[in-house]
């Protein structure tokens, strides 16, 4: 054992915690070293010193603040908190309501649940639905009504515009919308009966061709007919429900076919329309075509 | 200095009047500390009279200021009072109480960083035993003022270490978990601990004679 490892077992060997057969090295180690020895002593003087110090006496003050303090929190434990007291309130509350027995008590909440249940199917189903359903009758009104008002301006804007060109401009932008909406077409009728330009009026029934499967279209087209009185629309509009084969036109074609005071190219495209939809299913456009033609140049 | 047989020296671990009460008693420790807990308040005068003095001595020790020592001993009980309802059931009561003492002193420290220990309080010399022969008595109380001197000198961990193991008959293993250790490093700095304070015992010494 060398002097390094013996000084580091001092204070176990101090404590009596040493294994008996490290300790006898050590001793046998302590007997022929005389640096060992010194280290020793002197530890063991140190020990004995620290050992004598003489117990530090505390003042009675501490003993007399320490029972006061402890008094203080007695009296703070043992009064019960506001909070504490209305919670026992309340439970007390409850446990009055409720029957005593556990199986009393599961009865009693099953019943008050059926009851609430049967309550709130009563109650609560019926008049739910139905202010739902009046509200979105009235929302969907509102917004028809919205949407009526955009239109009356879209028409408005149309029949405003100052020069001619513009307006054609405008007709030819709204149509140029892969799907017009119903109501973009609805003021393009509109426009179609109202405007004083022939090539305004033209126009349109050229762009409306495009939608002539379309009944709205149809159906504005045709009650615009008997008003009309340029030759050129007429034909254009005649051509327009003869493509559409629309047989609803038939009556309205009779008469114009018959009217002495309508263009003669008019009547005659008249009765060339009543042929194709009396034929049961021809190419309508194949027919019209040549008499069309000389009258749009 | 002259060599008396090893065995002569052999200082025992607990002294002869153990001062930390032997769990043995009619209730111990943790069950009072667990009656507490449950709000017997009352009941933490019992472990009041087991632990102050030996918490007193701890804390005098260590600040060596016998009345900063009371009223770090009466805000340890405070803390115990406060902090109840954490003690766990498997906790010993003996390594809570060090360990809040350990804290509370940790606080004093912080908070007067600045003044440093007094290392020759006058207050220290007023426990001279009256009834020893003159020159003996002037002896002993020069060597207690000596060494309680060199004790303050010494840095905190290594004052805190000999006064756990010392003075409050801690055991290594208690002491490591206290410092959060192993019981090796306990061992190794309570031997560097006393080497060292013998150092500055005798600096003082021969500082005194010049």
């Amino acid at each position: 054992m060398n002097c390094q490892r013996v000084q580091d077992n001092f204070i176990d060997y101090q404590d009596g915690s040493l294994p008996a057969d490290e300790s006898a090295q050590l001793r046998a180690h302590l007997t022929s070293c005389p640096t060992c020895q010194r280290e020793w002593a002197a530890l063991q003087e140190m020990t004995r010193k620290l050992d004598a110090l003489p117990v530090a006496e505390p003042s009675p003050r501490l003993r007399e603040n320490f029972y006061a303090m402890l008094d203080h929190a007695q009296r703070d434990a043992d009064a019960p908190s506001p909070f504490a007291l209305a919670r026992s309130r309340i439970d007390r509350f409850f446990a009055a309501l409720l029957p005593e027995q556990p199986a009393m008590q599961f009865a009693f909440a099953l019943a008050l649940l059926v009851c609430g249940l049967l309550a709130g199917q009563h109650y609560l189903a019926r008049p739910a639905a139905a202010p739902v359903d009046d509200s979105a009758k009235r929302e969907v009104a509102e917004l028809r009504k919205q949407m009526d008002a955009v239109n009356q301006l879209v028409v408005a804007s149309l029949l405003q515009q100052k020069s001619t060109t513009e307006r054609i401009q405008a007709v030819l932008t709204t149509m140029d919308q892969k799907a017009p909406s119903p109501s973009d077409l609805h003021a393009m009728l509109t426009v179609m009966q109202t405007d004083s330009s022939i090539n305004v009026r033209l126009s349109i029934v050229d762009a409306l061709n495009q939608h002539s499967d379309d009944s709205i279209v149809r159906a504005g087209v045709l009650s615009a007919l008997p008003r009309e009185r340029a030759p050129l629309v007429q034909v254009a509009m005649i051509e327009l429900l003869t493509a559409a084969r629309d047989r609803v036109a038939e009556p309205v074609f009779e008469k114009l076919s018959r009217d002495e005071s309508v263009d003669l190219n008019v009547r005659a495209a008249a009765r060339r329309a009543l042929a194709v939809l009396r034929l049961p299913a021809a190419s309508p456009t194949a027919t019209l075509q040549p008499a069309a033609q000389p009258l749009l140049t | 200095m002259t060599l008396a047989p090893i065995a002569q020296f052999r200082v025992p671990s607990q002294p002869v009047a153990a001062r930390v009460p032997v769990a043995v008693e009619a209730t111990s420790d943790h069950e009072l500390m667990i009656a507490v807990r449950a709000g017997e308040i009352r009941r933490l005068g019992d472990l009041f009279e087991r632990y102050h003095q030996p918490l007193y001595g701890f804390f005098v020790r260590l600040t060596n200021q016998p009345s900063v020592g009371e009223d770090l001993v009466q805000i340890v009980f405070y803390r115990i009072l406060k902090y109840r309802h954490t003690y766990r059931d498997e906790g010993k009561f003996s390594a809570w109480i060090y360990h809040l003492a350990r804290k509370v002193a940790a606080d004093h420290f912080r908070k007067h960083a600045s003044t440093p220990i007094p290392t020759d309080p006058v207050d220290m010399l007023d426990q001279a035993d009256a009834g020893a022969q003159p020159s003996e008595q002037a002896a002993a109380a020069e060597d207690v003022v000596l060494l309680r001197a060199a004790l303050a000198r010494l840095p905190l961990e290594h004052r805190e270490v000999l006064v756990l193991s010392r003075l409050q008959h801690l055991e290594h293993k208690e002491i490591a978990r206290l410092l959060d250790c192993s019981v090796g490093a306990v061992k190794v700095r309570a031997h560097r601990a006393l080497k060292e304070l013998r150092e500055v015992y005798f600096k003082i010494r021969k500082e005194k004679v010049a």
